[in-house]
């Protein structure tokens, strides 16, 4: 009995010391905004890892007077969390920033544009076969990523769009998807991305016959901000989005510098996927990085990217990628630097920015 | 105080009360903050409300799956729709794999009881499978392609490696445990090798055994979506790993509780099962 009582008063003791170290830590934290980037391993996004690790982004946030987390995620759950608004920031492609959170009614800006696929996407095939070829047969893939868009744009560009509906996808997880096609010689054709792909060339009599280096521009790799976070009375997501980008091409610079100088810089890019330097130089490869805020900014406001946006949120809308009630195309509205609008002009759920790019571009940071 | 102590015996309608009140309570939590979420935002598709998770549901149960649109006929009933659904084809994937993966099964048992009642099988087979049994083998996947290709096959030896042991040490232990007298006495009565473990051995563990295969049921259902997962055209967990890519939270939502629902209904049917076969069995 005694026991039990004392047990009892130990618990209320604890649980008020707890309450107390909450409240004494709720005004530290309330003093300096902090938000929190999430990223997923990808030869464009690997810099974030860099960019935290070497001090460059603390500097950076201190200099706003805020604070600012690098957390790597897988990249499905990068997206969940993202929609969930449990992180404010996140590394995507154009594609899914419209079909996850702006589809799910979470306004989404693109602040900075970090590179496009120039072949990192790749239609493998074995024994010569043609894109002619593979209706009726199985194509192993993502299903419902930008590899499916890769491969049905590669079959509309060779005039083969009426033969899609016969091609039998196979939805295979990327983080088997090597494995299993190499060892299954009955599975004629995969689509996957880099570095799967090279893991995958190195067999014998395969070949790649179609790749994203020919829709160039397409498949875009963004940082993308909740627009809530962006507008924040406080202005406190100004300063993030500042700072972020303001780091992020002091990390480019870095990388782009000619020769061995920018070596230890991507040997050290490379460790966040494991990667050596030499494998990490051949993703970059086919890698269309935009080095500098110029470049990236002029991408962002250019008409190609209108284009882009339109093929790929019909794809989107084609394969119930906007939700089952979204009627029409239109629901999702994307908005272009210029303030022009696809689609409905109250439904605007995906923003680009070029803000930022451009206040780098004329080192205002 | 008395109500919390050991001999409290709570009525009828207490029972009943408590029994249902953590349903309650979590149904009402979440349609509170799927409410609030809506609110604030008319699309939000993480939490869907009920009217939502009703549309997608019957959408999935009673619309022609995508692949043949082209027959859809219009004024047939509804057990005829239900059946060109989705949801019909994708349960009846899963199914078929639940089934054949859970006979694949029965052989285990057989092996099990023939380690315990013959030592020279038992000597062989037994510290293999001790170490077997913790092999994780999710983590060898690349090599069960190998094996078993990546069709129907490496799905259902998933579950077969990642269940069987744990069956077969199971029938072992439980014949193992049979009084030794009763072997003894069998001898005594002339009885052969197999008679003894047979009829006096196996027809004791026997509804043990099938209470163990059903209590493993919930390890056959994650091997199947793991297997699912990886790679497959169809199936339930094939669905939801789709619906993931764009949030499809009203569709999951049904789908995961029509698979809790079917589970239930099979532990179910074999636990009575058990028990019309077995009266004199009595543990649960």
């Amino acid at each position: 009995m005694l026991r039990l009582i004392f047990s009892n008063i130990l618990r209320r003791f604890t649980i008020c010391s707890l309450a107390m170290a909450l409240i004494a830590s709720a005004p530290v934290r309330a003093a300096t905004p902090s938000f929190t980037v999430g990223w997923s391993v990808y030869v464009g996004w690997n810099p974030y890892y860099y960019m935290a690790k070497s001090g460059i982004l603390r500097r950076w946030a201190a200099k706003y007077g805020i604070d600012i987390r690098v957390q790597r995620f897988d990249y499905a759950p990068s997206l969940d969390a993202f929609v969930a608004k449990n992180i404010d920031a996140c590394a995507m492609t154009n594609m899914e920033a419209l079909d996850m959170p702006a589809a799910a009614g979470v306004d989404t800006t693109a602040i900075i544009v970090g590179d496009y696929s120039n072949g990192n996407d790749a239609v493998i095939v074995r024994q010569n076969l043609t894109l002619a070829q593979i209706p009726g047969k199985q194509v192993m893939l993502v299903e419902k990523t930008v590899s499916q868009y890769l491969f049905e744009r590669a079959m509309a560009i060779n005039g083969l769009a009426a033969q899609i509906r016969q091609v039998h996808y196979l939805n295979t997880s990327d983080s088997d998807i090597a494995s299993a096609f190499l060892t299954n010689p009955s599975k004629p054709v995969v689509v996957t991305w880099k570095p799967l792909v090279s893991q995958i060339l190195k067999a014998k009599d395969v070949k790649v016959v179609f790749n994203s280096s020919q829709i160039p521009g397409e498949i875009l790799d963004l940082l993308v901000v909740r627009s809530e976070v962006l507008n924040r009375a406080d202005g406190s997501g100004q300063k993030f989005a500042k700072a972020i980008t303001g780091a992020w091409y002091e990390v480019l610079k870095l990388m782009s510098a000619p020769g061995p100088a920018s070596d230890k810089v991507l040997t050290e890019i490379a460790e966040a996927s494991q990667d050596s330097l030499v494998s990490y130089r051949e993703q970059l490869a086919t890698t269309h990085m935009f080095y500098t805020p110029q470049a990236a900014a002029e991408m962002a406001s250019s008409a190609d990217i209108r284009k882009t946006m339109d093929l790929v949120r019909r794809f989107c809308f084609q394969h119930g990628l906007l939700g089952e009630k979204t009627q029409s195309v239109d629901d999702v509205a994307v908005q272009f630097p210029d303030g022009a609008v696809l689609g409905k002009p109250e439904r605007i759920r995906f923003r680009f920015s070029a803000a930022y790019m451009q206040l780098a571009a004329q080192g205002k940071l | 105080m008395s109500f919390l102590r050991i001999h409290a015996q709570p009525g009828r309608t207490a029972v009943w009360t408590l029994s249902w009140f953590l349903f309650a309570a979590g149904i009402v939590v979440y349609f509170y903050v799927a409410e609030q979420r809506h609110r604030e935002n008319p699309d939000d598709r993480v939490m869907p409300t009920i009217s939502q998770m009703v549309r997608g549901f019957s959408d999935a149960a009673l619309k022609p799956a995508e692949e043949e649109e082209t027959q859809t006929g219009g004024g047939s009933s509804i057990v005829a729709r239900f059946r060109a659904s989705m949801l019909w084809k994708d349960t009846l994937a899963s199914g078929r794999r639940f089934v054949i993966s859970v006979a694949l099964l029965f052989p285990a048992v057989l092996l099990g009881l023939h380690m315990a009642m013959f030592p020279v099988i038992g000597a062989f087979f037994l510290r293999f499978i001790l170490f077997f049994d913790k092999i994780v083998a999710l983590s060898l996947l690349p090599i069960l392609f190998i094996a078993f290709g990546i069709d129907e096959l490496s799905k259902i030896m998933l579950i077969v490696i990642g269940v069987a042991p744990t069956i077969i040490l199971d029938t072992f232990n439980l014949s193992k445990s049979v009084p030794r007298e009763q072997v003894v006495k069998g001898f005594t009565l002339g009885a052969s090798d197999f008679s003894i473990t047979y009829r006096i051995v196996f027809k004791q563990i026997w509804p043990r055994v099938l209470n163990s295969i059903r209590l493993n049921l919930k390890a056959v259902m994650l091997f199947l979506f793991a297997g699912e997962m990886i790679a497959s055209t169809d199936g339930l967990a094939y669905r939801i790993a789709l619906l993931r890519r764009h949030m499809g939270m009203d569709i999951i939502i049904p789908y995961v509780l029509w698979v809790a629902l079917l589970l239930f209904l099979v532990d179910f049917g074999m636990n009575k099962l058990n028990h019309k076969l077995h009266p004199w069995f009595e543990e649960r």
